[in-house]
């Protein structure tokens, strides 16, 4: 028994309202257009925003890459990876950046700048950063239009007054073109200087909350921030204030996970599995040069 | 002997539109970008974006009866349809929906007629998925859209979003878009 899909799994009706929705998302940056979420063959919470986006972009000739957490071969992304390679006959998948034509992704970026010839749709669980300040979604609405951010930055700045310094370690609210303040999707902070001026489209995907938006090529995006406290990125200092490199590849400008060794000694490596593979095979090329 | 695939013309294949929608797409993002079409970008971008979920305000009459109804749209006046499509020559004589502050995505997408993109009048474009400045020159388009243009997008996030069409290429001017004339 055979079951035929329609190319990409969605109908074209659901393809088109995803496809003008991005337009207007792009239109007006940081906003969140909201568009009716299609029920998935998996959870939601699975990546379905993202999804719904790179089955109503993706054509036959197109090169994609799922990452989910910085690696290609979590359970995760090898699930999507093999729901597009089953719904879409002809596309080509990869685990190599700088061969993909579209990457969806889930709490990273790549450690490489994109191409403008690429687009990376990110999943996004929680769309609203202003939820926290604010239940009901018609005020947010109404916030964000008049872009005021007043009560967020109340809130960053107790954060900051408890801790010290700005604790998140996720999604961090950044504003986009000068007006929207987005959830960038729970990122860490390291990768969010990587939305400002952008080479290429970043696209997210909230499925359950059924809303998408963009930060488009060349569009500034700021982290929230205060004169006195500023946005800092995760340091990967040693205590003697040395950059911990890669256990693996040596590289001393990624971002690192940290695992525990069964002695309890902590081991860093590249996040970014590609990244990690990348430099790995160019050190063992210069020393086999 | 009839082939189903064959027989649509490719306007209305699903696979071209995929790809006319990612050069449309490509073109938002690079406000002042020229994508080329494979097709007639009038009836290959309304193809692409149209349906029974959209309304389309046709102000002068620019395509047929069988093309109208193979969209399967809603006709509605250019004061509130999702889509306007008008000659770009002639000055715009209504205002479009421009959306809300709370759902600004409710602003028209203004779909113009224009006659080239390699001659006529200079502009330079800056704003978001622009690098710096970009320089277009427009042919064929009637300065008043432009003016008409700042006033409608004159309270971000309200506002209209334009695509302009030549032949088979495109190019897109989001809300965002700021233009300069020369
Ligand atoms: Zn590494």
């Amino acid at each position: 028994m055979s079951v035929t899909y329609n190319f990409g799994f969605m109908d074209e009706h659901a393809k088109k309202e995803v496809r003008r929705s991005i337009l207007k998302a792009i239109s007006i940056p940081g906003y969140q257009v909201p568009y009716s979420s299609r029920e998935m063959p998996m959870g939601r919470g699975f990546g379905t925003g993202g999804l719904q986006i790179t089955l109503s972009l993706i054509g036959a000739d197109e090169t994609l890459k799922v990452i989910d957490q910085g690696s290609d071969d979590s359970v995760n992304a090898v699930n999507l990876r093999q729901f597009v390679e089953l719904t879409c006959p002809g596309v080509n998948t990869t685990t190599h950046l700088n061969e993909a034509t579209l990457i969806q992704s889930r709490h990273r970026i790549p450690e490489v700048p994109l191409t403008p010839n690429q687009t990376l749709v990110l999943q996004v669980p929680y769309p609203d950063p202003l939820v926290v300040v604010e239940p009901s979604e018609d005020k947010r609405k109404v916030m964000h239009g008049e872009a005021d951010y007043a009560r967020l930055l109340v809130k960053l700045y107790e954060d900051i007054v408890k801790f010290d310094e700005i604790t998140i370690s996720h999604r961090y609210p950044t504003r986009i073109n000068g007006h929207y303040v987005i959830d960038p999707s729970p990122i860490p902070r390291w990768d969010v200087p990587k939305l400002h001026n952008s080479p290429a489209l970043i696209l997210f995907g909230a499925g359950r909350e059924k809303k998408i938006y963009a930060v488009p090529p060349h569009t500034k995006a700021e982290p929230l921030a205060f004169d006195d406290v500023p946005f800092r990125v995760e340091s990967f200092n040693d205590a003697q204030g040395n950059r911990r490199p890669c256990e693996r590849c040596g590289a001393t400008d990624s971002f690192l996970d940290e695992y525990i060794n069964e002695d309890g000694s902590k081991r860093y490596q590249c996040s970014d599995s590609d990244y990690c593979d990348t430099v790995l095979a160019e050190t063992k090329e210069a020393a086999n040069a | 002997m009839s082939n189903l695939a064959t027989a649509i013309p490719t306007i209305w294949q699903p696979h071209t539109q995929q790809h006319a929608y990612r050069q449309l797409m490509q073109a938002f993002a690079n406000p002042g970008q020229i994508e080329a079409l494979s097709e007639d970008a009038l009836l290959l971008t309304l193809a692409t974006l149209l349906d029974g979920a959209t309304s389309i305000a046709d102000v002068h009459g620019l395509i047929s009866a069988l093309d109208l109804a193979r969209l399967e749209t809603a006709n509605e006046p250019a004061e509130t349809a999702h889509f306007v499509l008008a000659d770009g020559a002639q000055a715009p004589v209504f205002t479009p929906s421009l959306g809300t502050l709370e759902s600004p995505e409710g602003g028209a997408t203004l779909l113009l007629t224009v006659t080239a993109f390699n001659d006529g009048a200079s502009y330079t474009l800056s704003g978001p998925g622009v690098d710096g400045a970009r320089n277009v020159t427009l042919q064929g388009l009637n300065p008043a859209w432009l003016d008409s243009r700042e006033s409608w997008n004159a309270a971000f996030p309200m506002g209209v979003d334009i695509v302009l069409l030549a032949g088979k290429q495109v190019m897109a001017l989001p809300r965002t878009t700021r233009i300069k004339g020369a």
